[in-house]
């Protein structure tokens, strides 16, 4: 009986360990998956000139998971005829950020970049684009980093706490 | 109409439905600003007592260019904007300039919402003065708002589709519609009613598309709106003795006057047009005031011609 409870308890206490490292694996992934967006899009609005929800349907097409419901949803709010680009921006952005790895500062930049959408010419749009991306590359930076510190850390600290809880209760 | 009021907020389309049971016959929509809302339906004005704020004049702006301004940059440095529909909307503001030319209008402050009409038939009446076997090349002229655009609009189905009764042929017919207003497409392809036999350049300038059109889809017939520039004149002139058939549309009130403005010059010195449709919007819009044949004598009203 005491064996099937150690076992139990190091499973979670490793469950939590592992969990916290996927969270910066996924940080980083969704960064890099953010910067590929934004990179498409800029060619979207540069070359083939289409309107946002057009531009958003065809990135979809090319991404997956979160940031691909994402974009489908913001194009079908667009399409709608929604109020204005922001706010139909934010909503969506509130909408993703459940259930994903991104911290608020990087969400930050999101919404900052959502507040000039679609509002300028091509060649200023541009640039808004390119601020983004710098912006996202030093938190890809950031979130590298702390991913290298930390992920093998968590991982093993999760598993020594729970042997060290067993040991304790033994 | 109803992809008008889409780019409207909900209040403003709530406060036109209010004042106007009928909103099919209205003509133009003028929003202006900080000011009311002005509406015209045949021909008479009136003010509807609605104060577009400069933010929803924003969102206009930004649901006119389906929230993506970067992909209406060239309409905003022409001043007006081509809808779903074929509907007009012209821009004014401010303009910012960049080495003399404008770059673009910036701060919207003006749009005259154009409501797009077609009537289908309107163009039979006048055939036999046009058709005798083939189109003659014909020169239609009116001030704006007069119904040229839609006259040309329902020759240009006339011609595609053919017609039995009148012993019209369905003829392949070419549009250059620099400005999207003839054919009105979206992404191409034509709102309005043609017959089979049509294509369309869309958004084309016009000298080019001509000669392009003549090269490669070898029309019998091709239409074009508002002609002016002198490299305008020079493609209907090469379009003519190409063999093709033209029928265009001029600013004007009347053939007198348009025969004198320079650049049309050379159009009336060769004598390329065999007939003149004079156009007004008095006391209707789409009234056909004349029909001139080359030599400026009138084909409607022969007889007082003849008896002088």
């Amino acid at each position: 009986m005491k064996w099937i409870g150690a076992v139990f308890i190091l499973f979670a206490t490793s469950w939590f360990g592992f969990y916290f490292a996927k969270q910066l694996t996924d940080r980083t992934k969704q960064i890099r998956a953010w910067k590929l967006t934004l990179q498409s899009l800029e060619a979207e609005i540069m070359y083939s000139q289409l309107p946002l929800q057009d531009a958003c349907r065809r990135i979809a097409d090319q991404m997956n998971g979160r940031l691909r419901e994402f974009l489908l949803h913001f194009s079908d709010v667009l399409a709608n005829g929604a109020e204005s680009t922001k706010l139909a921006w934010m909503e969506c952005l509130e909408h993703y950020k459940k259930n994903v790895s991104l911290k608020q500062k990087d969400l930050e930049i999101l919404m900052q970049f959502g507040e000039t959408l679609g509002m300028h010419d091509k060649h200023s749009q541009q640039k808004q684009i390119v601020l983004a991306l710098r912006h996202l590359e030093r938190e890809e930076q950031e979130a590298l980093e702390n991913h290298q510190k930390y992920d093998r850390m968590a991982k093993t600290l999760g598993v020594l706490t729970g042997l060290l809880l067993i040991i304790l209760l033994i | 109409m109803k992809e008008v009021l889409h780019t409207f907020s909900k209040e403003l389309c709530g406060c036109l439905e209010r004042f106007f049971i009928n909103l099919e016959q209205i003509e133009e929509i003028r929003i202006r600003i900080d000011r009311p809302v002005e509406v015209i339906r045949g021909g008479q004005s009136s003010f509807i007592p609605y104060i577009v704020s400069e933010e929803e004049g924003q969102q206009i702006l930004s649901k006119l260019s389906q929230y993506s301004i970067y992909t209406i940059e060239e309409e905003l440095k022409k001043g007006y904007i081509t809808i779903k529909g074929g509907h007009r909307v012209g821009l004014a503001g401010r303009v910012v300039t960049e080495g003399g030319h404008v770059k673009m209008i910036r701060d919207v402050a003006s749009y005259n919402f154009r409501i797009a009409r077609e009537k289908i038939g309107i163009s039979e009446k006048y055939s036999s003065y046009l058709y005798d076997g083939t189109w003659k090349n014909t020169m239609i002229i009116g001030a704006p708002q007069a119904g040229k655009t839609t006259l040309l609009r329902d020759f240009a189905r006339l011609m595609s589709m053919g017609n039995q009764n009148l012993n019209i042929y369905p003829l392949k017919v070419g549009i250059v519609d620099e400005r999207s207003e003839i054919a009105g497409c979206v992404k191409g392809v034509p709102q309005y009613t043609f017959g089979e036999r049509i294509d369309v350049l869309d958004a084309c300038p016009k000298a080019e598309g001509m000669m392009m059109l003549v090269r490669s889809m070898s029309p019998s017939v091709i239409l074009v709106d508002e002609i002016g520039k002198k490299e305008d004149v020079e493609a209907v002139m090469e379009a003519i003795f190409a063999g093709v058939q033209l029928i265009v549309t001029v600013h004007g009130y009347s053939l007198e006057e348009v025969k004198r403005r320079p650049s049309l010059q050379p159009l009336f010195s060769q004598g390329s047009f065999q007939r003149f449709i004079e156009m007004s919007n008095a006391p209707l819009p789409g009234t056909v005031v004349n029909i001139k044949d080359f030599k400026g004598d009138s084909l409607l009203f022969k007889r007082t011609v003849n008896n002088k």
